[in-house]
């Protein structure tokens, strides 16, 4: 997430005014993974809105007829799945702030792969409906909801998989470092996106966990 | 005389010569309005509804000029005086000026208690007015007596008025494009384009839609209500004498929208009756092939109104089963 | 941060000095044939649209109801969002988040090219994207304006028509959406990207990348939405109200994803601004001391972020509808077309407030300079927009009054909105406070203040009329909301934009704009704007409603008299379009430093702006507009001119 278009030519400033910039640097990485979660939760509050709007306006009865629903077993499975990212993102970050980046790197990868497999289901889920999209309002919003959990595990595997690229490179190229430790400020920043990111994996999860019990269990 | 303004009784000075000319011009302008605009403001008089909403417009008017006037006054004033070039030996006190608590504070009391006796009488209005023309919905919150007992009657076919009778007349207006006919359920149900009402009456207009969203705006009656497929709006108004209104569609609804209009009239209560009843019995043909009165009319999901699966098996759930009965109000 | 307090004497800072780090100019940013560039992003965004063609294609083949029908939304919905991508990635907003995959950080970035080509690529300047989006929004208005003629063009006669029905409702819908599209970017775009961290006192935005990003997807929102018209337009207006949106044709595609491209758009330019005000402000700018056009941005970028996510989902929605054939918005279904109105109007309201609070804050911003003395209640204004916008969660329903939708929840809407009118009235209360014994200089943009002030007050008092349901029952769906909302967003909203570019243009260009052109640029456009918009009001209360091609007979009066002057309107816009050439390349006036004598920190660095804004972070030494204080003290301390214990120069 962090940015920076530092261009060759300007003139130097002193140590306090670099750290002064880097300071803000890193807590505008803290600012925006706020601001992000903000921003995700007033999309996914549409369609919980939208849920329960058409669940209590039940328009000619056609709200779910039958009590119709997705697939349990590809809707635990692939809840379970990214239950599991974001438990070890959470697990990584902790791990990286008692100074582990092997742990850190090893649960970030092994998340990228189940955030993977249940993009991977959640597609396949698609075409395993035993209802049509429009023949229900529920058929409906559950379409929205799988088209948003793929746009929800896309981030999430998108935001672990560049942090750890990112660790990895850090330690390749900034000589005896660690990322989990050094003042590097590429390292600084590196934990401040690690941190912002566990953060939002847990938001994904919590958000998860509900729509999970709307459209699953309810 | 700029020059004196430098001190603090210049300050009031200033207030209060705008003041001076604010109430004057307050007072001038809210008594032209009243006696040369506001008897002719729309919708007109033409029902209790209309009425009653134009007196809410011409109130609210009688506000809002005193705030135009008092900024345009101040603004002038500002501009005429205050300018660079009119007052350039002026100095003033920095931080003074930065803020006054007086002014703000009363500014803010002022704004408050005008903005909530709006809100209070806007409320007041709405609710005595039994929803002031405007569409409430299949479940009206703010109903003239009886009108929960003449809907039922008119959804059972019990529905009765006749001249005198002081009864609540249900008319149902259904928007399609381009075009609004009405039914009247105390009369078989018979279905017209034209919309003729019986003075001194109250009317619960129940609108509905076969289509799109259109909006009903009888802009004489004051009322306006949206038409939606699948719902019933009600809105209520009481006709006094005879006259006649337009409808026009309010809500964009296609390619013709600007063309849906028609005119109807309020007619004398025997004039009326007279009317529904021929018209009753000439369309008595007619009215047998119509669908059954209802609040709302379903198109058929099997393809006739645009269902989405064309190869009929395909639609899971049979409408008839659904719609079969009339639906409860 | 205690290891690093300790080491940052060490470390040199976010720009790290090894050698082995400085990466080569890669071949996108090099001047050349491969270079990514306006030209690049327009093939790639054709091809993009092609492949997307052809693969909805191949994806409904099976269904042979709507392959071929050449009304396959598919086929169309994947054409325009390939089409999008590929103009990104071929400007170069993809390389970034592309390489992130590998691990790179951009915390190191080569220094781009640097001659005039710069403004046709994807820049991580602020000041260029400032003024690339000046470009941007000034297309698009031009583009809304000459529709707006073709409207007035039509009313000019109830009976003699011009256009077929057809065309003329899908000419207002663009009209419309377009306008709308604009307006939410008109101040934030170009001033507030070019303006904000200079008022703040930063080097840098916080995401200059995604700032960026915000930028073409703007542009690109705009070619979707244009799209609309070969697609054959859509007939719902700006407001999409299903089921007239599902049963619309292929435009409505390009309506729904048009509005969900420029949301994107809309959330990123939001967020990367809330961040910056609140993380980049220079040392001593404490929030009492910030300008107040930057509260305002603050406050609109919260209702970006927040308010576009519900817009950006309900277009989603309706796309599906259009798409796999959902039934989010039919009824027949299981839907609801109420769905798409509370959806709609949840985003819609505070969208009316992104279109007004940027304006507060320019005629906030502007006034002390003209007035020579403090802001007056300078906590009142910045309250008073933070009021609105939160405010402005809460009264969408005030739109649905008469739709039938929770009628009971009128008298609770109406109170919410009529509550608004508190905080904007602080607006005001600032405003005349200022004024107040004032030492008024009638510089150009200080007419465009004045006229804001006099515009939006008709605007806003009108908004209560509307809010009064019993009222409402009149006014709801015809000219008179017409009127109300061009008074708020074009005498508003519009006139503080001329009032920010004339005062800043000096700043962005190092140009004069002409003062004598620019009287009658503002004299024609303030008189004839009223002209045209308040005859609107009689002729809504009249009895016409919105979006007709006919009216009643006895109306067309009133409607000539509106048009003639909306054509001395769109002229007037012509007038500033002929000021701005003539200002800039025909006879272009050296700029003074500081023309208007401001004390507002983007004026005190170099113009042209350097690339890193200012030398050294400056120090803000008090509140800012002193103007009146003979002696008070600068407001910002701008150091020495070379750091003492700066370490020699590290950067390639
Ligand atoms: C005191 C402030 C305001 C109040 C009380 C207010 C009130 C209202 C109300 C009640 C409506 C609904 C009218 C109807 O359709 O029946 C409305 C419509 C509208 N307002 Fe405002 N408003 C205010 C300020 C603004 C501002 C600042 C803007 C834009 C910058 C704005 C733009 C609009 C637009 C675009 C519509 C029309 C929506 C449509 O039907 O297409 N309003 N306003
Ligand atoms: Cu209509
Ligand atoms: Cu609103």
């Amino acid at each position: 997430m962090s940015n920076s278009a530092i261009q060759s030519g300007q003139p130097s400033l002193s140590n306090e005014e670099r750290e002064y910039e880097m300071r803000a640097l890193i807590s505008s990485i803290w600012t925006g993974g706020r601001l992000f979660i903000g921003i995700y939760t007033f999309m996914l509050a549409s369609l919980v809105f939208s849920y329960f709007y058409l669940r209590s306006s039940d328009t000619g009865l056609l709200w779910r007829p039958d009590h119709v629903t997705a697939p349990r077993a590809f809707g635990f499975l692939i809840f379970g799945l990214s239950l599991v990212t974001g438990l070890l993102a959470y697990v990584g970050r902790k791990r990286l702030v008692m100074g582990s980046f092997q742990d850190f790197s090893v649960a970030a990868w092994s998340g990228v792969v189940t955030g993977l497999i249940a993009l991977l289901l959640q597609i396949i889920e698609l075409s395993h409906l035993s209802f049509y999209p429009g023949s229900s309002g529920y058929a409906s919003t559950f379409i929205g909801f799988a088209v948003m959990n793929i746009v929800s595990l896309v981030i999430s595997a998108y935001w672990l998989e560049t942090t750890v690229a990112r660790g990895m490179r850090i330690r390749r190229e900034v000589e005896g470092e660690n990322p989990e430790f050094s003042s590097n400020p590429r390292a600084r920043a590196f934990r401040a996106d690690v941190a912002a990111m566990s953060y939002f994996q847990v938001f994904l999860t919590l958000a998860g966990a509900l729509l999970f019990a709307m459209f699953y269990l309810m | 005389m700029t020059n004196k303004s430098t001190n603090s009784t210049g300050q009031v000075h200033h207030l209060r010569r705008m003041a001076v000319v604010w109430v004057i011009a307050s007072i001038i302008g809210d008594i032209l309005f009243s006696i040369f605009v506001a008897p002719h403001v729309p919708p007109g008089r033409l029902t209790e509804t209309a009425a009653k909403d134009q007196t809410d417009f011409n109130i609210l008017f009688e506000m809002a000029l005193p705030v135009l006037f008092g900024v345009w006054i101040y603004l002038s004033y500002a501009l005429y005086f205050w300018g660079d070039k009119r007052n350039s030996d002026v100095a003033f006190s920095g931080d003074a000026a930065r803020s006054n608590m007086k002014t703000q504070v009363s500014w803010m009391v002022i704004t408050s208690v005008t903005v909530l006796f709006l809100a209070g009488f806007g409320t007041w209005a709405l609710v005595v007015d039994h929803g002031s023309g405007g569409g409430q919905g299949p479940n009206p919150a703010f109903t003239p007596s009886g009108s929960l007992k003449a809907e039922t009657a008119a959804l059972l076919g019990k529905a009765t008025w006749s001249p005198g009778s002081k009864n609540i007349l249900p008319v149902q207006v259904i928007g399609q494009q381009w075009k609004f006919t009405y039914r009247y359920p105390t009369f078989g149900g018979f279905e017209s384009s034209q919309l003729y009402l019986p003075a001194d009456t109250t009317i619960a207009f129940n609108v509905t839609s076969l289509d799109v969203i259109h909006s009903f705006w009888a802009y004489q009656l004051g009322v306006k209500a949206d038409a939606n497929p699948q719902v019933n709006d009600v809105a209520f108004t009481t006709t006094k004498d005879p006259g006649s209104f337009i409808v026009r569609c309010s809500e964009l609804c296609g390619i013709w929208h600007g063309a849906m209009y028609n005119n109807g009239a309020v007619l004398s209560q025997s004039a009326f009756e007279n009317w529904a009843t021929t018209t009753e019995a000439a369309n008595a043909a007619n009215t047998a092939l119509l669908p059954a009165f209802a609040w709302t009319y379903v198109p058929d999901a099997n393809g006739a109104a645009g269902g989405y699966y064309p190869d009929g098996t395909l639609t899971p759930y049979s409408p008839s089963e659904v719609y079969g009965s009339k639906q409860p109000s | 941060m205690t290891i690093s307090d300790e080491r940052s004497t060490e470390v040199s800072g976010p720009v790290s000095g090894h050698p082995h780090n400085t990466r080569k100019l890669s071949w996108t940013q090099r001047p050349g044939l491969l270079s990514q560039n306006l030209l690049t992003a327009i093939v790639f965004g054709v091809i993009g649209y092609l492949i997307g063609h052809w693969f909805g294609n191949y994806l409904a083949s099976g269904y042979s109801y709507i392959a071929n029908s050449g009304q396959n939304s598919i086929a169309n919905t994947l054409a325009l969002a390939f089409g999008v991508v590929g103009w990104l990635g071929g400007i170069g907003a993809l390389n970034y988040p592309f390489a992130k995959l590998f691990g790179v950080d951009g915390l190191e970035e080569e220094s781009p090219v640097d001659n005039w080509s710069k403004y046709f690529r994807y820049s991580l300047d602020h000041k260029i994207v400032g003024l690339q989006y000046v470009v941007g929004v000034l297309l698009f208005m031009f583009t809304g304006g000459l529709l707006a003629m073709a409207i007035r063009t039509e009313l000019l006669n109830p009976t003699t028509h011009i256009f077929s029905p057809d065309v003329y409702i899908k000419i207002v819908s663009e009209h419309g959406t377009i306008m709308m599209m604009m307006a939410t970017s008109i101040i934030v775009g170009p001033l507030g990207n070019y303006f904000v961290p200079l008022m703040i006192g930063a080097r840098r935005m916080a995401f200059p990348r995604i700032e960026a990003l915000s930028f073409w997807i703007f542009t690109a929102g705009y070619m979707v939405i244009f799209s609309a018209l070969p697609y054959g337009g859509f007939p719902t207006g700006w407001t999409g109200y299903a089921p007239l949106q599902t049963q619309a044709g292929p435009g409505m595609v390009s309506y729904l994803l048009g509005f969900a491209v420029i949301g994107l758009g809309m959330i990123l330019a939001g967020f990367n601004q809330a961040v910056t005000i609140i993380n980049y402000r220079a040392p001593g700018m404490t929030w009492s001391r910030v300008p107040v056009f930057v509260w305002s941005i603050l406050a609109t970028a919260a209702l970006l972020t927040l308010a576009t996510p519900v817009l950006f989902a309900g277009g989603l929605f309706g796309l599906l509808d259009k798409t796999v054939q959902t039934a989010f918005y039919v009824d027949e279904h299981g839907g609801s077309s109420y769905l798409w109105q509370n959806l709609f109007w949840f985003f819609g309201h505070p969208e009316v407030y992104i279109m007004a609070l940027p304006g507060f804050g320019i005629a906030g911003e502007l006034l002390p300079v003209f007035c020579r003395r403090p802001l007056f209640a300078y906590k009142v204004s910045a309250a008073g927009m933070i009021g609105v916008a939160l405010l402005s969660f809460f009264v969408w329903q005030h739109h649905l009054f008469q739709s039938g939708i929770n009628p009971d929840m009128r008298p609770l809407f109406m109170l919410t909105t009529e509550l608004i009118s508190i905080p904007t009235g602080f607006i005001y209360l600032v405003g005349m406070g200022t004024l107040y014994r004032a030492k008024i200089r009638f510089e150009l943009p200080m007419l465009f203040v004045l006229a804001l002030f006099f515009n939006f007050l008709i605007g806003g008092v009108t908004g209560v009329f509307l809010s009064d349901v019993p009222v409402n029952v009149t006014v709801h769906g015809g000219f008179f909301v017409l009127s109300h909302f061009h008074y708020t967003i074009m005498g508003g909203l519009l006139f503080a934009f001329m009032a920010g570019l004339y005062y800043w243009l000096p700043k962005m260009t190092g140009k004069m704009m002409n003062k004598k052109i620019g009287k009658v640029h503002f004299w024609l456009m303030f008189v004839f704007f009223n002209l045209t918009f308040f005859p609107m009001f009689i002729i809504g209360l009249l009895g016409q409603p919105r979006r007709v091609f006919t009216y009643a007979t006895n109306l067309q009066g009133l409607n000539d008299f509106s048009s003639i002057s909306a054509f001395i309107l769109g002229f007037s816009f012509l007038v500033f379009f002929f000021n701005l050439v003539y200002s800039m390349w025909i006879k272009p006036e050296v700029a003074p430093a500081n023309p208007w004598e401001s004390l507002g920190l983007e004026w005190q660095t170099a113009t042209p702006v350097p690339s890193y804004n200012f030398e050294r972070i400056p120090v803000i030494m008090t509140e800012p507009y002193r103007y009146s204080e003979e002696g008070a003290p600068a407001f910002a301390d701008f150091g020495p001119k070379d750091a003492p214990d700066s370490p020699t120069h590290t950067m390639a």
